[in-house]
């Protein structure tokens, strides 16, 4: 990234179903742990995966924040609380530091939709809260994670479904290379519900009811059926580089590379060309050759065309040299807030130097073959990373991550 | 509604000490609802619809209610007015059977 200004990870905070915090998050999976549960007691339920819900765990955000505040918010402010910690930055260095926020999610939040459409489409609109607009906007995560830190600066909120939060990463990797603030609490966070794991069961996309619940997703199987939807958070706090060595901040890695692209006409449907176009520009702007990328954690959910695409794009820029796994055998598909949630995972790993295998994958599918698949802990030291998400629409984002700076 | 002072002072505190997680203690009629308690004006409409609910009654076109500052205005006006919000919640409620009856 010639002429521009380097961003480096100086902070990290995670709300999931497998840990609140990175280490935690990483124990799990580590054990192999799966977040996977059915969504009811019925056998015709469908898989989930969700994050504690317990209203007793906010009681620490101050109820006038609280009050704006669906899940999808409320993940995002303790991830965020826990990112700024961790950063070590003081609240009064981020008014001076002008400090913004990108975070995307898909919508919102489903659960404050469908509790604001029941009571409008039931006759009770006389019983609709100020609140269920804050709740369920589409930027909800972000402007309730800057009232959370009191951030001053500007506040983004990239909704391109199960690839915002790594836009909303990509977003703050721009504002900070480019001079425009010092500092960007960037991540993603998302809520499951019925409505969104029906969406994809309508298009024979969710994993089936039947059988055992932890034996679904099973991302590039030969008997993949289908993904699972989860939900959580994930925030980073993205600082310029020099500004951050001259604090002596933990420096968790460098952003290298980002881009984004579309393939111009799909709806649900992957496209391998544009996947592997977008990874080869990240690889561009890195400056970094695809041999000397040592892990990529793929975003591959268990569909049957998107695990696919993703395989055969890989293959093409990759070949068969560079270990490969996906996280979502684990945490499920965690839509928006996918991308920073697993890079969160991969920062452990770097630490432990030890790849996390993909779960439930035993058999590779004949048309996920030829790339190195990571079906069992490997030992591996991490010295670059490549994270991958897309998104219903045609959207692909990927970045590059280098740790030890 | 058909309610003494006193059981009014219990539900309108009760919504500040559930909904708005006031302490019981703050809770004395002259403390106004912005500097003494902390509330905002999303707060009061969020208060109003707990409490339209919880008596019965319509307040979403009431003038006086919106003129309250204090703790103590909010009880004499549910004390001065509930013979007149019970009768325009009946009024109301009649008014929508017969147009559902006549939609039939």
């Amino acid at each position: 990234m010639n002429g521009l200004k380097r961003i480096v990870i100086t902070g990290c905070g995670v709300y999931s179903a497998l840990g609140d915090t990175p280490a935690e998050l990483f124990d799990h999976l580590a054990q192999g742990k799966s977040a996977v549960v059915r969504a009811g007691e019925e056998e015709h339920f469908l898989p989930t995966a969700p994050a504690p819900r317990d209203p007793e765990r906010f009681r620490s955000l101050p109820r006038t924040l609280r009050r704006a505040m669906a899940p999808s918010a409320c993940f995002t402010a303790m991830a965020g609380l826990a990112a700024l910690a961790d950063s070590g930055l003081m609240r009064d260095e981020l008014l001076a530091l002008n400090a913004g926020c990108a975070v995307g999610s898909t919508m919102g939040s489903v659960s404050a939709l469908r509790d604001g459409y029941s009571l409008v489409l039931s006759g009770q609109s006389d019983r609709l809260s100020p609140m269920h607009f804050f709740k369920s906007a589409s930027h909800t995560t972000a402007f309730n994670l800057a009232r959370t830190l009191g951030l001053q600066g500007a506040i983004y909120s990239p909704c391109s479904a199960c690839a915002s939060g790594l836009q909303a990463m990509g977003l703050g990797t721009a504002l900070i290379a480019t001079g425009q603030t010092e500092v960007m609490f960037c991540g993603g966070a998302d809520e499951t519900g019925s409505e969104v794991s029906g969406s994809f069961a309508l298009m024979y996309a969710h994993a089936p009811a039947e059988g055992n619940p932890e034996d679904s997703p099973q991302p590039f199987s030969a008997h993949r059926k289908g993904l699972v939807c989860g939900e959580g958070a994930a925030v980073f706090c993205l600082e310029e580089y020099e500004h951050a060595k001259r604090r002596g901040a933990h420096i968790y890695g460098e952003i290298v590379g980002y881009a984004s692209n579309s393939g111009g006409t799909g709806l649900s449907q992957s496209d391998a060309p544009a996947i592997a176009r977008c990874m080869t520009a990240t690889c561009a702007m890195a400056g970094i050759a695809p041999s000397d990328i040592d892990y990529i954690s793929a975003h591959a959910t268990s569909t049957i065309q998107g695990d696919a695409a993703e395989a055969a794009a890989i293959r093409e820029v990759f070949g068969d040299s560079v270990p490969v796994s996906s996280l979502k055998g684990h945490l499920g598909h965690t839509l928006g807030a996918s991308g920073p949630l697993e890079m969160a995972a991969v920062f452990e790993m770097a630490r432990h130097g030890v790849l996390i295998p993909t779960r439930n994958l035993r058999d590779v599918a004949d048309d996920c073959a030829g790339i190195d698949h990571v079906t069992a802990p490997r030992e591996k030291k991490i010295r670059v990373f490549f994270k991958n998400s897309f998104a219903f629409g045609g959207i692909n984002a990927s970045l590059i991550c280098k740790i030890n700076v | 509604m058909n309610l003494t002072r006193e059981e009014i002072i219990e539900a309108v505190n009760g919504a500040l000490v559930n909904e708005m997680e006031l302490d019981p203690a703050e809770l004395a009629p002259d403390k106004t609802f912005f500097d003494d308690l902390g509330l905002d004006s999303l707060d009061m409409v969020d208060l109003m619809i707990g409490l339209q609910r919880k008596f019965g009654v319509s307040l979403r076109d009431n003038e006086e209610i919106k003129q309250v500052r204090t703790l103590g205005d909010v009880y004499d006006f549910f004390e001065k007015n509930q013979a007149e919000l019970t009768r325009q919640a009946e009024a109301a409620k009649k008014q929508a059977a017969e147009q559902a009856a006549n939609n039939q």
